[in-house]
């Protein structure tokens, strides 16, 4: 039997061929027992699947919120709290960060200067030539630390061959610089720049929204379970 | 119970209006994965995954009949479940006879509140039909379920598969005749009503 008189016959069984196709078949069914006895075996399979018994389900599986990750119905006010709450948070830790960074900043020229990187001491030979008026000032005038124009720490120990190949004129400059106070003004440390009041200002606003979350959400669970 | 009605609150996200429609078709459902899977752990597991699933594509539905389109959903949970067994294979644990082979067909899984002379036959035939079920392809599986187990019409179950209606044709034929096939060696469990030809050349 070929494929087409097989799906015919099958269609046939179930009503879905057309009167003159159907017709046509049954013509042939009454002429050729082969085909009545395929016909037949269609029909008993298709009897005995019929028959296996409907299973009743073994639970019923209607679904939860939970399982279709449906979220309780938050109140209208939520998102202004999350907001709220993360905007704190990002300046919080943004200020923390500044005040952090900010002194180290202020401190950093001094470090440099006083440790002796080897690229911002100078030396002699690349050291400005120092103005005659300006060394003449040096030699008659009183040492004054406002015109001191750097630390005399800094300068004094650069090098001291340095020193020894430098002009009469430089060496007086250098000498009536080792005459000024050897320690530098004592510095008062940086202030950060953001007062610590409104850092606990700023944290004091993330906790209290956080918690004002925590509360809403816990609030429209248990009332959503009520329902 | 107002069908159409339910499932427009479902698609409103309404959570009750579905499990309404779930009550009216969950023994369908889980009857059509039972017959695909031929387990019934596995099916109930496969239901479940298909309402779920079900629930939150539902405003995918765009009419016609709701049955078909569920059906379609509980299939691809089954073929999913199907193919996460062929990637994890796992043997399947059959009791032994008393000589110590393995039983071929497990009678010990059948409720053991069904062991009278009479429900046995039906057991063994329920078990018969399901093993040549289970050696159908897929394709074939699933039409020859919703026609002649579900009884869905053709037109249903082209929408349920999402082939053409000839296909369906094609493919219940030819489902029919291989599950025919398989049919004649369970002869002596089948009702005298539906003995099958042995002499019919197909």
């Amino acid at each position: 039997m070929n494929q087409r008189d097989l799906e015919l016959l099958s269609s046939y069984l179930d009503g879905q061929l057309k009167p003159s196709d159907s017709a046509r078949l049954e013509r042939r069914l009454a002429s050729d027992p082969g085909l009545r006895a395929v016909l037949d075996d269609l029909r008993a399979a298709r009897g005995l699947l019929r028959q296996l018994p409907m299973r009743k389900a073994p639970r019923n599986f209607t679904l939860t919120p939970k399982m279709v990750g449906k979220n309780p119905p938050l109140p209208r006010s939520y998102p202004a709290f999350r907001f709220v709450t993360a905007l704190a948070s990002l300046m919080l830790f943004f200020t923390l960060g500044l005040n952090f960074v900010v002194p180290q900043l202020a401190q950093a020229p001094a470090f440099g200067m006083g440790g002796g990187g080897a690229p911002e001491v100078f030396s002699a030979e690349e050291a400005p030539a120092v103005p005659e008026a300006a060394t003449e000032f040096y030699a008659t005038e009183e040492p004054s630390i406002m015109m001191v124009p750097a630390p005399t720490e800094t300068v004094a120990p650069a090098t001291d061959s340095a020193r020894e190949a430098a002009t009469p004129s430089d060496k007086q400059g250098v000498m009536n610089s080792a005459d000024l106070p050897a320690e530098p003004p004592a510095q008062t440390p940086p202030q950060p720049p953001v007062p610590p009041v409104w850092q606990i200002v700023l944290a004091a606003i993330a906790l209290l929204g956080a918690l004002g979350m925590v509360m809403m959400r816990q609030t429209a669970v248990s009332r959503w379970r009520r329902k | 119970m107002d069908e159409q009605a339910l499932i427009h609150d479902a698609q409103a996200g309404n959570l009750d209006a579905f499990n309404t429609l779930i009550l009216h078709y969950q023994d369908s459902v889980y009857n059509m994965a039972l017959r695909i899977l031929g387990d019934e752990d596995q099916a109930a597991d496969a239901a479940q995954e298909a309402f779920i699933s079900a629930f939150k594509s539902i405003s995918s539905f765009r009419g016609g009949s709701f049955k078909a389109w569920l059906m379609r959903t509980v299939t691809n949970a089954c073929y999913d479940e199907l193919r996460r067994q062929k990637r994890r294979p796992t043997t399947p644990l059959e009791p032994d006879t008393d000589d110590g082979e393995e039983m071929d067909s497990p009678r010990w899984l059948a409720d053991p509140g069904m062991t009278p002379d009479q429900k046995a036959e039906a057991d063994e035939l329920e078990h018969a039909l399901q093993h040549c079920l289970n050696n159908l392809p897929l394709e074939f599986k699933s039409v020859v379920v919703m026609a002649d187990i579900q009884g869905m019409d053709y037109s249903e179950v082209a929408i349920a598969v999402r082939v053409p209606l000839g296909t369906i044709k094609s493919r219940l034929a030819r489902a029919r005749l291989r599950l025919r096939e398989c049919l004649q060696g369970f002869s002596e469990l089948l009702p005298t009503s539906f003995r099958l030809e042995e002499g019919s050349n197909v």
